[in-house]
């Protein structure tokens, strides 16, 4: 991963929340990834502190570890390569990396 | 990647891109969602009684959606034989698969609605912009233009057919609106296939956003007044419908193309 330029821009720090991810009955992706993503579901839904929206497709994208600016994370099914940052108003967003 | 447990956001990104090009993805993708479900719809799923100017509106629509799915089958088979890589020339295949599914399913529910000669009812009902946005797509296919097709289809055409698509499914009837659904699902992958892949090739070839913005000036207005209008016709309030243009333009400024 040395050689992974989204990976090294990752800030170190204290330590984060990590959490256990159990399938929310996302179809769109094989088995094995499912876990990693859910719909988002409307109005009363909200985001973990390991979740956050995908701006090409809209899925929450979720993480075992607490979503930190730096991070990068794939979208499955929109195929995003995607940078979490700093959005200026104290919230994350995601950069979609080409 | 054996392993239940590997996180797919540890993949290095050459793995993650391979991995979401394949046929295999696709093929376990399409499985979860779609293996109950022939012609896009739970077997067990009773249909209600459209009549009337409900009728007319679902079939005109459907007709639309019909003009709009031929148009990028025929587009993404002739892609395959203009992509740059491997990895393209695949998930165009697996996108062949999806677009002859959906014209497919749509076909089928003009025929539960009555229809008895679908060729002849989309002739009559198609959407001339959509029409004309057809043909200029096949031309930019015919000439071999990678990036100006790639944009016309997976980018114009697919993020608007999702958009709207969606937004029917909303109001629609329930069986169309389970129809619906699995093809959003489909069109994910295509309109993030569109932007990944214009996105990287704009990193390379940055002088192509102009040659690209005049072909935006020409077909995205099309694509526009076709489904703006088909989702007018399908029932969908109008407080929503401003949607279609606002998540398309995210795209185009995503992409640099404003």
């Amino acid at each position: 991963m040395s050689d992974d330029p989204l990976q090294s821009a990752a800030p170190s720090g204290t330590a984060r929340s990590t959490f256990t991810l159990e399938d929310r009955g996302f179809l769109e992706v094989p088995k094995k990834w499912r876990k990693y993503y859910r719909h988002w579901e409307g109005d009363g839904d909200s985001l973990a502190p390991n979740e956050i929206v995908c701006p090409v497709c809209k899925v929450v994208i979720r993480s075992r570890r607490e979503i930190r600016a730096g991070d990068r994370l794939y979208c499955m099914p929109c195929m995003s390569r995607l940078l979490v940052v700093d959005d200026g108003t104290g919230s994350l967003a995601l950069e979609v990396v080409y | 990647m054996t392993d239940d447990n590997f996180d797919p956001h540890e993949l290095h990104p050459d793995d993650f891109l391979k991995e979401v090009h394949s046929f295999e993805f696709w093929f376990q993708s399409v499985d979860g969602y779609l293996s109950d479900r022939p012609y896009g719809r739970l077997e067990a799923s009773n249909d209600i009684r459209i009549e009337g100017a409900a009728r007319e509106a679902l079939i005109t629509t459907l007709c639309n959606y019909c003009v709009g799915e031929t148009a990028a089958l025929e587009g993404a088979s002739g892609m395959i034989a203009i992509a740059p890589n491997r990895h393209s020339k695949i998930f165009l295949a697996t996108q062949v698969a999806d677009e002859a599914r959906h014209l497919e399913v749509f076909l089928h529910r003009l025929g539960e609605l009555g229809v008895a000669d679908a060729e002849a009812e989309i002739a009559r009902r198609a959407n001339p912009n959509l029409v004309r946005f057809k043909h200029r797509l096949l031309e930019l296919v015919g000439t071999a233009d990678w990036a100006g097709a790639l944009f016309a289809q997976n980018v114009i055409l697919e993020t608007m057919e999702a958009i709207a698509f969606d937004a029917h499914a909303q109001v629609a009837d329930p069986i169309t609106a389970q129809i619906l659904d699995g093809v959003v699902k489909d069109e994910r992958r295509h309109l993030g296939f569109g932007e990944n892949d214009l996105g990287r090739l704009l990193q390379d070839d940055p002088d192509a956003r102009v040659r690209l913005g005049a072909i935006r000036q020409e077909l995205d207005a099309l694509v526009l007044a076709a489904f703006d209008g088909a989702l007018a016709d399908a029932g969908s309030v109008r407080g929503d419908r401003p949607t279609l243009g606002r998540d398309y333009l995210a795209t185009i400024d995503r992409l640099g193309l404003v």
